[in-house]
């Protein structure tokens, strides 16, 4: 079995991809001198995936179940990974977003035993009634504690703000009545629709060979089956749910989220957007933007300030938030600002300055095993390698920009949620 | 690879460099240490936001981060932490290796003429700094003063380490109050950074492919002749007396539970591992006696953990429970100390807490700014050891140490934050 080797010259690094004959696909990322391993699978499969079709059955999981799924592989008939891992040294975790569930362990030392244990974790699913009950008091108590976490909150409400149907206005973690509703026959139904090797994806990087990685798939790894799984999302209207939410919790400082909807015709934007758009958003709220200088000279913002783009399963949105005293003050200046912006685009001078901050950002993120682990396993669910980025940034022109922020920030299809304090 | 070379510059100023060509962004950090002081706490805070917000080349904040984006996104970050009694003001810079601009500028002598400039020549009127950018900044850090409320996990530690620590420096907090910073004039920030330079413990790093050279002529130029005198350090510890008892409400749908601990305290690298590793055999991994006990056994919580103040001596326990839990929980958090203090310790415990310990130690020797923060706890307890040192000490930690420190522990605040 040949690895394809993934090379970049302008920066001098390379990694490497296999598609396993066991389905999944392996991408493994040396760093010379590195002391550390970081390994993470993805699943292509997160909380807004709870409608699906398989075998020609339809089915409709719970809000929480890809969550609750992801506590509960955690654990086999032979015992508990989070132990198996202990005793390698390993430390071990994973996380469910909207869009996928990973599982990951870092390492520095004894790497091939570490990764024999995560691929028992994802392929030995062991659920009974008793162990499912029994994460409904620990999983209960993390949704609480999300339900009192003002910055969780205010993204949350505006992803109900913002879409009518798309299941994006889910909390991942579901709520403590969906997930009481959760049965072992609910979790294998979600494991043996979406845990199929050709689903996912193994990414490697830091002191790692590609060989020793092969050497374990080959003894691990069970072939699966073709991946017939097809996921369904409810038809979104373009418009805005709401134009403005707001909840009250006790916080001394009020918290903003502004979010303007966009239309998502294909499941991912491609690299080429992406780079387009984060671009633009450094010239337009970048520390040295005029709109950052003006809410600053207005005192309407502080630090915690900054934009962001948050795209995935047919849902695009860009996001300004932070903390503010005047929340609708900041909203109603972002919004000119904007109209400004769609009448002018952005100018060769402020899209060069944001290019260049936004190149160096992306080759500081060769440094960390954690992140290009992330970042391979990402860019293989949209289809691109871990240096299309790169090469775009050196690509792209103002014209480009301008050209797609035509598709981005409609001034009249934005949202704004806002968290006051409970005496405000 | 990854050595540190330590310079003296003059009294109390030490320039650490450590050459790694492995990376493809290089840091350099100036921080200034000092005694926390209710007198000052507040003023240096302040000042480390006005000096990140210009200087004499870039007087201007829109212009001096138009800068940062030109050198390829190099950034520019103020940070202010309490690390044990004592203040530590940083200013860091971080950016592109050289060998990566495209236009052949050299990035890290920009960065370095950037950060001697903004912390040595900063942007004064009339022999001041300017009352816009004072107000400006006393805004900010009252809004970060402020949010610190929006978190109530970390509100909650916070608390009960006021409380705990109520006549000692460390229950100030690392920007001093709300009401101390609202009361600062231009003159006192000025002032501040005056006494910074001329008598906090100053430690500089330069981290990357670079040369060093450079940065340390460049910091040796300011420093060089300069009569300083640097202000001795004093840990103020209160005996435990009676258990300190607070309870607050809220409106949140989470309780939660913060119990302090006094541990013993001595300032040899051996000692604040083994303390480290204690925490973790208690409360810090997920075989940790808390969380297999408290969490996976119980079902009370989806978090319950130990966490070791080396520099201060204290150990925190925290926890997010169902409000009809929390007697339960504190409960279960006690039988399980009792059990540890007894020296029911097994070997497993051990061995998993040590590879776990070690773990991260050794993963630091990935990160500039890990393996900075890293060498930073360590010389402030005039230690010089190594990553790979303070992993094999890990190893050399006996079972009897581990109950000998436990044994130690005592609780002596226990905050709850109730909600209603």
């Amino acid at each position: 079995m040949n690895f394809e080797i993934i090379k970049n010259e302008r920066i001098g690094e390379q990694y490497y991809r296999l598609c396993h004959p066991s389905g999944l696909t392996i991408l493994v990322y040396p760093k010379q001198g590195y002391n550390s391993t970081y390994a993470a699978v993805g699943t292509d499969f997160g909380s807004v995936n709870k409608h699906f079709i398989r075998d020609g059955k339809e089915i409709i999981v719970p809000d929480g179940t890809a969550h609750y799924l992801e506590h509960k592989l955690f654990e086999s008939e032979e015992g508990d990974a989070f132990a198996q891992y202990a005793r390698t040294g390993a430390s071990a975790n994973a996380y469910t977003s909207f869009d996928t569930t990973c599982y990951l362990f870092s390492c520095t030392s004894r790497f091939k035993e570490s990764l024999e244990i995560l691929f028992d974790l994802i392929q030995s699913p062991y659920f009974t009634p008793e162990t499912v009950a029994k994460e409904q008091g620990i999983i209960g108590q993390e949704i609480k504690m999300y339900e009192d976490s003002p910055e969780w909150r205010v993204a949350m409400n505006l992803w109900q703000a913002l879409y009518h149907n798309h299941p994006i206005n889910i909390d991942i973690a579901g709520s403590v009545e969906t997930i009481a509703q959760i049965t072992p026959e609910i979790l294998y139904e979600c494991y043996n629709s979406y845990y199929n090797l050709h689903n996912m994806v193994l990414g490697v990087a830091g002191n790692v060979s590609p060989e020793e990685v092969l050497e374990i798939a080959d003894k691990k790894l069970k072939v699966s089956q073709p991946f017939q799984t097809q996921s369904i999302f409810p038809e979104e209207p373009y418009e805005v749910k709401e134009k403005y939410t707001e909840q009250r919790l006790p916080v001394a400082v009020p918290l903003f989220c502004l979010g303007f909807k966009e239309k998502a015709p294909r499941q991912f934007v491609t690299i080429k957007e992406m780079i387009c758009t984060n671009i633009l958003l450094e010239a337009f709220a970048g520390f040295g933007s005029e709109l950052y200088r003006k809410l600053l000279d207005s005192k309407l913002i502080n630090s915690t300030f900054g934009a962001d783009y948050n795209e995935g399963k047919y849902y695009r949105t860009v996001m300004f938030e932070g903390e503010s005293r005047d929340p609708l003050k900041v909203s109603e200046m972002i919004l000119e600002e904007v109209r400004k912006l769609k009448q002018n685009g952005i100018s060769q001078e402020e899209f060069e300055r944001a290019r260049r901050c936004l190149y160096g950002g992306i080759i500081s993120g060769f440094d960390s095993p954690s992140g290009l682990a992330s970042k391979m396993i990402n860019n293989e669910f949209m289809g691109g390698t871990s240096f299309v980025s790169l090469e775009e940034t050196a690509k792209v022109t103002p014209e480009d920009v301008n050209e797609r922020l035509k598709d981005q920030l409609d001034p009249e299809n934005y949202a704004l949620s806002v968290i006051k304090g409970i005496d405000d | 690879m990854s050595e540190l070379i330590r310079k003296e510059i003059c009294e109390g100023v030490a320039f650490n460099s450590i050459t790694d060509d492995r990376f493809k962004r290089g840091r350099i950090y100036a921080t200034l240490v000092t005694p926390l002081d209710k007198k000052t706490a507040a003023a240096n805070a302040l000042l480390s936001g006005v000096l990140r917000r210009s200087c004499r080349k870039y007087p201007d904040f829109t212009a001096l981060n138009r800068k940062l984006d030109d050198l390829y996104g190099a950034s520019l970050y103020p940070s202010v932490r309490r690390i044990g009694d004592f203040q530590a003001i940083t200013l860091a810079v971080s950016g592109l290796e050289d060998r990566y601009a495209l236009d052949g500028v050299s990035i890290s002598a920009e960065m370095t003429e950037l950060l001697c400039s903004i912390l040595f020549e900063p942007n004064l009127i009339d022999g001041c700094f300017s009352e816009e950018d004072v107000e400006q900044e006393k805004r900010q850090l009252i809004d970060d003063i402020d949010a610190e409320f929006n978190d109530k996990r970390f509100y909650s530690l916070n608390r009960c380490a006021e409380i705990m620590c109520r006549d000692e420096p460390f229950a100030i907090g690392r920007c001093g109050s709300r009401e101390d910073v609202l009361s600062l004039t231009p003159e006192d920030v000025y002032k501040a950074w005056k006494t910074l330079l001329d008598n906090a413990t100053v430690e500089l790093f330069m981290l990357g492919s670079s040369q060093p050279d450079r940065a340390l002529e460049g910091f040796r130029k300011y420093f060089d002749g300069r009569p300083r005198k640097t202000m001795g350090f004093s840990r103020i510890v209160s005996e435990v007396g009676e258990v300190k008892r607070i309870v607050e409400t809220e409106e949140i749908t989470q309780s939660k539970l913060v119990m302090g601990f006094r541990c013993a305290y001595e300032k040899t690298a051996r000692h604040a591992v083994a303390t480290a590793l204690m925490s973790a055999i208690f409360g810090g991994t997920p075989t940790s006696k808390l969380f297999v006990n408290v969490r996976e056994k119980q079902s009370l919580c989806y978090y319950c953990a130990s966490m070791a103040d080396i520099h201060k001596g204290i150990m925190f326990v925290d926890s997010g429970v169902e409000t009809k839990n929390i007697e339960k929980t504190e409960k279960a958090v006690m039988e399980q100390l009792n059990t540890f203090m007894r020296g029911n310790i097994t070997y497993e415990e051990l061995n998993t807490a040590k590879l776990a310990l070690k773990n991260v130690y050794i993963s630091s020797l990935d990160s500039l700014a890990a393996m900075q923060s890293f060498y930073l706890s360590n010389i402030l307890r005039s230690s010089f050891l190594s990553p790979v040192e303070a992993a094999a000490l890990t190893d050399d930690i006996t079972k009897e140490e581990i109950i000998e420190l436990a044994g130690q522990l005592k609780l002596d605040t226990v905050f709850s934050l109730i909600g209603n």
